[in-house]
């Protein structure tokens, strides 16, 4: 196997849930040694999340559980006790890098903030990701994933024109949140490469959303205009529009002229003049609408989209989670990975967004059970003696 | 810029658009010195430049390809280099400058890089240890490598809509059903590409810092929008489900969603997490009897009574604006906060303490004076990392690049500009014609406009 991007890179990650274990997760398909550390018995709350693995309730068969801690050793530390505290001391120093989602305030309290957590290690970088981010007046406010949404102004822009706001999808907020997170991380790396530094990094959920708003902001503060959601009426292009088997996204933005869109559609009346122009198509909507609706009940949506891309069109189709994991072009590019859990069992995991040159995603291990590197990291990477160990264990520390 | 992570890094964009422009800016956040590669001809300019606006007071004004508001906070901080990449020598100007830089983006097809002879094997021989992003729609193998992609088409197609979705109730009393897949607005996917392609490039960086080698980043962003609902395809491949839309509620939390406030179009999102969660907001809605009222007194009962609870949040909600319910809910810790516009957002008390919007002082000739743009989700405690400027006009940087980065004479220079290579002025430009805010309203492309803006920004410090 080539070498990892990051390998040698250490990483602890505290958890919890999905947006810290997300950015750590990252940080180990480039190749960092990442482990992660969660409370004795009931471990990380992520592992309570359903759906779980067979729809079996399971501390070991929470599906994001697995998906966000592959490639991760796994230990358990009661993080609230005196002694547990003196053993965070101890990994901390061993480590690059802390990365944790606690709120301000628990953060404090604990001892996890860069203050006190640089006195264990001057060099460490501390990834911090809460919702609101580390200053400000909502610094201790709660908030879920539709709660962070809301705010970022990302779901307002989200859902249908005529009717609420939606949540997204699968909480993205925590995702995106995560992948920020592991660029500021790596930024701040590159950074104590020149200066030997570690550093604070601070991470909001809620601006690592609103960053998106490229087009709606501006469309304020350039001119007072408020960008809504997707409006309803309209020809219909670039909408999501009923097709036999399910939706498709018919679009005109590919490089092709009018004429060539409207000849994979299929309705010869799209051809007229009237429509051959973005003003026409604009004054005539509505019934150029009606003729689409026609046109694609014709279409199942993989072959309409296999038609487009020959054409040099750039269709979408709304794909479900069934049609991604047989999707030929993902599976030519290698992007699943088989993983063998050893309570979930032997299943297929989607790999690695970008593809490189140098260093392939390679899945060294599966989500680690619950405690499952003890050993292996207080007695190897530590050096804890085999009397410590025990009295550890047996005050419940670990 | 010493202080800066990026500080001596070069990077040539000769991306388009979204997402890897916005990459790109941010590693000029970073501290990078960032050439925009651009053009002329405003046939193969950027579009951002020329289509996307928006304009100041929509006007586009003379100079319309400097003053486009989007492009602008995709482009801040950059260089721009004017390259006619169908002459020849502007193609060996542009091998020559990656000799001398670290990083090269790109977001053409295959065929096009391949056409220009600026695909990675290419530049790689000018330059060993070059990183090299090349964002595609679906990436440069597999059958559908050839297939062009926007954002707005493409993101169902990467299976978010599998996840979301509105709930229609028949008003019958059966279950609410979420058959019909939605989108996220403000072309989501752009932006999970951008951010692949930053922790790409910076894990690259370290790589070669270390190693001496090189990468090439084969971003498919397709492929990247599958990962990031990866637990998704992980359950089919568990458990065989397909889909799993349930509109604003949630699996375990009740009630959970988006409610009415005072005002149009304004709403309030709200998520008990618990009991003592529902306990708090019964309290906070001064409503002790629902705090008693057997029929919600666990997550099983009020799971399974949504509809009921959702009709008693909302008669509270909506004779309230949404800042005062975040506010109530808040006070005894229940998560909630308001759907915020962009309005809300840039005069939000919370976001301009945490200054997300920077500044950046636009050349006199624009008439755009002082803008704000949106920053980072994160912060640095030991970095400088900001909005350096504004986006470049239009071949500013020709002289720098060529003259003192590498070291071409005034003759050579002179020589690219009679051959139409570099320039200054677009060539075949049209002012585009400004729609009117009150005909965008009528159209639906905007919901609603402020004549006040001004005041109501300056008003919010």
């Amino acid at each position: 196997m080539p070498l990892g991007l990051l390998e040698g890179i250490r990483v602890l990650d505290l958890g919890p849930e999905i947006a810290a274990p997300f950015c750590s997760r990252l940080l180990a398909d480039y190749g960092a040694d990442v482990v992660k550390v969660e409370p004795p018995n009931v471990g990380d709350p992520a592992r309570h999340m359903g759906p779980f693995a067979g729809d079996e309730p399971h501390l070991e068969k929470s599906i994001p559980f697995l998906y966000l801690n592959t490639n991760k050793r796994g230990i358990t530390l009661d993080i609230g006790s005196d002694a547990g505290r003196e053993v965070l001391a101890d990994l901390v120093g061993s480590v690059d890098v802390v990365v944790q989602g606690f709120p301000p305030n628990e953060s404090e309290a604990l001892g996890l903030d860069f203050k006190t957590l640089s006195e264990a290690n001057p060099g460490v970088v501390v990834t911090s990701i809460t919702p609101f981010g580390l200053s400000g007046p909502y610094r201790d406010y709660s908030a879920t994933d539709i709660v962070t949404c809301a705010i970022s102004g990302l779901m307002y822009h989200s859902g249908d024109s005529n009717r609420e706001p939606l949540r997204n999808a699968l909480s993205q907020s925590l995702y995106v949140a995560g992948a920020n997170a592991a660029v500021a991380t790596v930024a701040a790396l590159f950074h104590r490469m020149a200066t030997g530094q570690g550093q604070q990094v601070d991470v909001s959920v809620v601006e690592c959303l609103a960053t998106h708003l490229v087009q709606a902001a501006p469309f304020y503060d350039y001119m007072g205009a408020i960008k809504g959601r997707r409006q309803v009426r309209g020809s219909g292009f670039e909408e999501l529009m009923p097709a036999r088997d399910g939706y498709v996204v018919p679009s005109i933005q590919g490089s092709q002229p009018w004429p060539v869109v409207a000849e994979l559609i299929g309705e010869e009346a799209l051809l007229e003049e009237r429509f051959g122009s973005g003003a026409g198509r604009l004054e005539f909507g509505e019934e150029l609408k009606a003729l689409l609706v026609e046109g694609l009940a014709q279409w199942d949506r993989k072959p309409l989209f296999q038609a487009s891309g020959e054409r040099r069109l750039v269709f979408g189709m709304a794909q479900d989670a069934g049609d991604l994991f047989d999707c030929p072009h993902l599976r030519e590019r290698g992007f699943f990975v088989e993983v063998d859990h050893p309570a979930a069992g032997k299943v297929e995991y989607p790999g690695m967004g970008p593809r490189l040159s140098e260093g392939s995603f390679d899945v060294r291990y599966p989500a680690p059970l619950l405690g499952q590197h003890n050993r292996e990291v207080y007695r190897e990477d530590l050096g804890y003696g085999v009397g410590l160990l025990a009295s550890l264990l047996g005050a419940e520390v670990i | 810029m010493d202080d800066a992570p990026l500080a001596g890094i070069r990077v040539i964009d000769l991306s388009r658009v979204f997402a890897m422009p916005f990459a790109a800016s941010y590693l000029a956040d970073l501290g990078a010195e960032v050439i925009k590669v651009d053009t002329c001809d405003t046939r193969f300019m950027d579009t951002t430049r020329i289509l996307n606006g928006p304009y100041p007071d929509n006007d586009p004004g003379e100079l319309y390809w400097e003053r486009g508001g989007t492009f602008q906070t995709l482009n801040r901080g950059k260089r721009s280099l004017t390259l006619d990449l169908r002459s020849e020598a502007a193609i060996e100007v542009l091998k020559r400058l990656v000799r001398l830089s670290d990083v090269v983006m790109e977001n053409f097809t295959p065929r096009v890089m391949g056409r220009f002879g600026l695909d990675y094997a290419n530049l790689k021989a000018v330059k060993p240890d070059l990183i090299m992003v090349s964002n595609t729609g679906y990436g440069h193998s597999g059958p559908w490598s050839n297939f062009g992609a926007m954002a707005s088409a493409l993101e169902p197609t990467h299976g978010t809509g599998a996840f979301m979705g509105y709930l229609t109730d028949d008003g019958k009393g059966s279950q609410p059903r979420a058959d019909v897949p939605n989108k996220i607005g403000n072309s989501y996917s752009d932006f999970l590409a951008s951010l692949t392609a930053e922790l790409a490039v910076l894990a690259s960086l370290m790589h070669r810092s270390r190693t001496g080698k090189g990468m090439w980043i084969d971003l498919a962003m397709y492929q990247v929008g599958v990962s990031f609902v990866g637990e998704g395809v992980l359950d089919y491949a568990f458990n065989g489900r397909r889909t799993r839309r349930m509109g604003n509620r949630h699996e375990s939390m009740a009630p959970h969603g988006c409610y009415p406030c005072v005002g149009d179009d304004e709403w309030v999102a709200i998520a008990v997490r618990t009991d003592s969660d529902w306990a708090a907001m019964c309290q906070a809605m001064e409503n002790p009897s629902l705090a008693v009222d057997t029929r919600f007194a666990d997550a099983k009962s009020r799971l399974q009574r949504q509809r009921e609870l959702d009709a008693i949040v909302s008669a509270w909600t909506e004779t309230q604006d949404q800042y005062q319910v975040m506010e109530r809910l808040q006070g005894v810790g229940v998560p909630a906060g308001p759907v915020l516009n962009a309005r809300g957002l840039l005069t939000d008390p919370h976001i301009r303490e945490r200054r997300l919007f920077e500044p950046a002082d636009h050349p006199e000739v624009t008439g755009l004076g002082r803008r704000e743009y949106l920053g980072r989700g994160w912060k640095l405690s030991g970095s400088e990392v900001k909005v350096r400027g504004p986006a470049p006009m239009l071949g500013e940087g020709n002289e720098y690049v060529l003259g003192e980065i590498m070291g071409l004479d005034a003759a050579e220079i002179q020589a690219l500009t009679d051959e139409g290579a570099i320039g200054e002025q677009p060539i075949g430009a049209t002012t585009p014609g400004a729609v009117s805010l009150e005909r965008q309203v009528e159209l639906g492309w905007t919901v609603s406009y402020d004549p006040g803006f001004r005041q109501i920004l300056g008003g919010a410090g």
